[in-house]
């Protein structure tokens, strides 16, 4: 438990872009905590083809048995697996909805990307990881990649049921050109909210969840833009200053002169 | 057993040097020695494995331009290869003097009186003193010099500005390296900005402009340095653009922050928006 701990403060005093290596340089010099930390840090998502469906699916942890990634579109494993462990056979069929209805989800946020949903059993409830990413380089000078990752629990209670959602966005940007040479904005974000929701049938469970991700996103997305636009932005400015700073401070002055004097 | 100690010493450098120690400030960097803690709680059971570290907090200090104060001084000098002496010593121009750098703990001891020998020891600190105005005027904190360097053949002008902010969970560093040779009154070089925001995640700017101009005047320390401050003052105005083209263009390529229809989505009838969808006319995937 330490090891986690101290594991993760140390993955957020490194650089974001390069977690996957950092996690194998980890894993390498304290092999004992490998397992705990593979299933407890986010890293970008990889997308395989269904062989069955032909659509493409996003691999997690969650989706994981030993070396192969259980298919949404088939609930097939690919390498296949004879006895690999999937949902019950209700949670399955709520695991087929939510699929439809994020995938209607990516369209109409996303415009395109790939998306994923996967459930599985608990003992009081079901749990489940929500899945997006997509990517653009809209310029070829410029090139940015979004996933996230939305893990939840559903505890049932009388007529209600209790969410818990840890969401994950990791957002990577970057452009080069002559005047500018290379610039990388990347990095992740993660934020947890709690709820009691009404349930009336299995299908409450999807709208229940597909609301709190679709919040979460939105709060998050405003979240990013904040901090890659405005305040990295910001520090930037507070590095170095454009105008000079004997002008930048006489302006600050002279407008603290003015508010002052408004108060009067 | 494998003796675990080679093995780290192999894979802890590109660990110290992948650029991944967030840049800190002033007097010790918060943010090494942070690292430095969670590294040894890491590997509790094997103490010399942080000593095996060495070089590599050596190469993150010299490469990121650390700053120290020296004893009984309040300047911020340069840590860095340009003006290294050996065995864990540095100089610095400006206050004449040398001084012993420890590298995991950051600090400066054991100074003592150095005078510059160079033939272009005029011109550097003509640049030095030309350099101070500007530095002052664009750079709210920050340490700058010049060295001789590569044989007494060239002038390696450095600046670094800092600022940490540990109350926000951000830290933030540019660095600016100029080679001025006074022969053939070329400057090439590179500007470096490196920002790390870290409240509840982890998100990294990191920036590299390479330079390479050459001084058309008559290659005075103010001619390089009003070069100096036209060359980052473009940049920063490209750099400024940059994020709002990323802004508007990437980043809103990627998710909108409302569909199309400018609703949020009715779940209770998420059924219906493939159909919906299809006689609005939209796009296929």
């Amino acid at each position: 438990m330490v090891h986690q701990l101290d594991t993760s403060d140390l993955l957020r005093r490194l650089d974001p872009k390069h977690t996957s290596d950092n996690v194998d340089r980890i894993c390498t010099l304290v092999p004992d905590i490998t397992e705990d930390l593979l299933s407890s840090v986010d890293q970008p998502l990889e997308t395989r083809r269904c062989k069955k469906s032909g659509r493409d699916y996003l691999l997690c942890d969650y989706n994981r048995d030993g070396d192969s990634y259980r298919s949404p579109w088939s609930n097939e494993f690919d390498p296949p697996l004879s006895d690999g462990t999937v949902p019950s056979e209700k949670v399955r069929k709520m695991e087929e909805r939510a699929n439809e209805a994020f995938d209607i989800y990516r369209e109409l946020y996303y415009e395109g990307g790939v998306s994923s949903v996967y459930f599985w059993n608990l003992d009081d409830g079901f749990a489940g990881v929500v899945l997006l990413k997509k990517s653009v380089s809209p310029t070829g000078k410029s090139e940015g990649a979004w996933d996230s990752i939305h893990v939840f629990e559903a505890i049932d209670r009388a007529r209600t049921a209790h969410y818990k959602l840890t969401s994950t966005v990791i957002l990577h940007l970057s452009a080069s050109a002559e005047s500018l040479g290379e610039m990388d904005l990347s990095g992740n974000m993660t934020r947890q909210i709690e709820q009691d929701l009404p349930v009336d049938d299995d299908s409450s469970h999807i709208s229940n969840i597909g609301k709190l991700v679709e919040d979460m996103e939105l709060k998050m997305r405003n979240l990013l833009q904040e901090v890659y636009f405005g305040k990295a932005k910001d520090v930037v400015g507070d590095l170095r200053s454009i105008a000079p700073l004997t002008e930048a401070n006489r302006d600050k002055a002279t407008h603290q002169e003015m508010i002052n004097s408004m108060k009067r | 057993m494998e003796p675990r100690q080679e093995r780290s010493v192999i894979i802890a450098p590109p660990f110290m040097t992948a650029g991944f120690v967030s840049p800190g400030a002033d007097f010790a960097c918060p943010q090494l020695s942070d690292v430095i803690a969670d590294i040894k709680a890491l590997t509790v059971d094997e103490p010399d494995l942080l000593r095996s570290l060495g070089p590599a907090f050596e190469k993150y200090n010299t490469e990121q331009f650390a700053t120290v104060k020296l004893p009984g001084s309040s300047q911020q000098v340069i840590v860095s290869s340009h003006n290294s002496l050996g065995n864990g010593r540095y100089y610095d121009v400006e206050s004449q003097s040398s001084f012993h750098f420890d590298h995991s703990t950051q600090k400066a001891s054991a100074a003592q009186t150095y005078v510059l020998e160079s033939k272009n020891s005029d011109l550097i600190k003509s640049i030095i003193k030309s350099l101070a105005p500007y530095v002052k005027e664009h750079y709210p904190a920050a340490a700058y010099s010049a060295y001789p360097i590569e044989n007494d053949s060239t002038i390696a002008i450095l600046i670094v500005a800092n600022k940490y902010s540990p109350n926000n969970f951000w830290n933030g560093r540019w660095r600016s390296i100029y080679l001025f040779s006074p022969t053939t009154s070329s400057l090439t070089g590179s500007l470096k900005v490196d920002v790390h925001y870290y409240e509840d995640g982890n998100v990294r700017l990191l920036t590299t402009k390479p330079i390479s101009d050459r001084i058309s005047a008559s290659s005075s320390a103010s001619d390089v340095v009003r070069q100096i401050a036209g060359t980052e003052k473009k940049y920063q105005e490209e750099l400024n653009l940059a994020f709002s083209a990323l802004s508007e263009g990437a980043f809103k390529g990627l998710r909108r922050q409302l569909p199309i229809t400018r609703q949020k989505i009715d779940w209770d009838k998420i059924s219906n928006y493939r159909l919906g969808q299809d006689i609005g006319g939209g796009r296929s995937r």
